[in-house]
């Protein structure tokens, strides 16, 4: 048992890696990079619907916590923090997409790509029933009013705890919950035709 | 018995187990009697487990070199102190020309509009409105006559020459009158 505990190598909160990011120890901002660094191009790309704008808004995010690290305080969780910074840079990506009224073609195509970008390519039926089965399920939550995309897309994507969600979002946990409710019965009207 | 509202807002408490126990007790006795909330039910949750299951999409490769490159670019851009530019009691050299120049223009305005001679023009304008017999101390005036002469006084009138030169018509002969007749 004590051997077990000494070969386990000691594994950072989050909370703590920013605390020694803030006390100067650059080693710690790699790691925070790295573990959240997926979660949020993930999180990102299901509002923008483009890769390298997410990359981009992810980079963004991450220069923030560099720039800014000195403004987070241990009252909530780090995850939530950064969460809510990406949040609201992809937010502003999409203000200024909307404000350019750019609904290109060349934009579509590239959409059609990115929805590509993960997929395997199909060799069975099976495969190609999964594939269509994803696509439309992103199809159905890019459908969905925003603010039931963003919590839906933290819970049952991301996989965050309502409370979580409630900070990112900033509403009480009660909508919060309402409000992944009715998404998620709004996703069954929109993919019925799927079961 | 819950009815048909009260069971849907408790749909995801049922999936993620978080309903008491008589609460649960009580919504499955409403699935048992309707196999259509039995239905979307099922289908919550599967859609619930394909999410979670959805592709996962991951930064491309270098992402992490790009992040520190714009970092250190960011870095030198604070640390290079930016190009001093020269200015002129606070004007950067365009904009000091172009005040210079609207300077310039006011006081050589400011000298037309307030200068002796223009005071001067001024004044003997109001003075020969005031005035109606004003002296011809103005040398622009001079050449003109403000005392025209009487025309009745003249001794001859021009106009009787040209009588003088035309030879008089005799029209006696021409004229009849109704009572000649």
């Amino acid at each position: 048992m004590s051997l077990d505990k000494q070969n386990t190598p000691f594994v950072y909160t989050d909370e703590q890696l920013i605390a020694r990011f803030q006390a100067g120890d650059e080693g710690a901002y790699v790691e925070l990079v790295n573990r959240f660094r997926d979660r949020l191009i993930n999180f990102v790309f299901q509002f923008l619907r483009d890769w390298e704008q997410a990359e981009d808004v992810v980079q963004d995010t991450m220069l923030k916590l560099y720039e800014k690290k000195h403004y987070y305080r241990e009252i909530a969780k780090f995850s939530t923090w950064i969460y809510t910074i990406a949040r609201n840079l992809a937010n502003t990506e999409l203000r200024k997409r909307k404000r350019r009224k750019t609904t290109l073609l060349s934009h579509m195509t590239r959409d059609e790509r990115e929805y590509d970008l993960p997929a395997i390519q199909p060799e069975t039926g099976h495969e190609v029933q999964t594939e269509f089965a994803e696509k439309r399920i992103q199809a159905a939550i890019h459908a969905l009013p925003e603010h039931f995309k963003t919590v839906i897309i933290l819970r049952d994507i991301q996989e965050l705890s309502y409370d979580d969600i409630s900070s990112i979002v900033d509403v009480p946990l009660g909508t919060v919950k309402s409000r992944i409710n009715r998404a998620r019965l709004q996703l069954q009207v929109d993919l019925k035709d799927l079961r | 018995m819950i009815n048909r509202y009260q069971f849907e807002d408790l749909i995801s408490e049922y999936i993620e187990n978080e309903l008491s126990l008589p609460k649960r007790k009580e919504f499955e006795q409403y699935l048992e009697e309707n196999l259509e909330a039995k239905s979307l039910v099922d289908s919550v949750r599967t859609t619930m487990i394909q999410m979670k299951t959805l592709p996962k999409a991951k930064v491309s490769a270098g992402f992490n070199e790009r992040l520190m490159a714009t970092i250190q670019k960011d870095r030198d851009k604070l640390l290079t102190p930016a190009p001093s530019q020269k200015t002129y009691l606070g004007f950067t050299p365009i904009h000091a020309s172009l005040m210079t120049g609207l300077v310039i223009a006011f006081v050589f305005i400011s000298i037309q509009l307030f200068s002796p001679e223009g005071k001067m023009v001024n004044n003997q304008t109001q003075y020969y409105a005031d005035d109606p017999t004003p002296s011809l101390s103005n040398p622009s005036l001079k050449e003109v006559n403000l005392n025209p002469p009487d025309f009745a006084d003249l001794e001859e009138d021009s106009t009787l020459e040209e009588s003088k030169n035309k030879p008089k018509k005799d029209f006696s002969k021409q004229m009849h009158f109704v009572n000649d007749q």
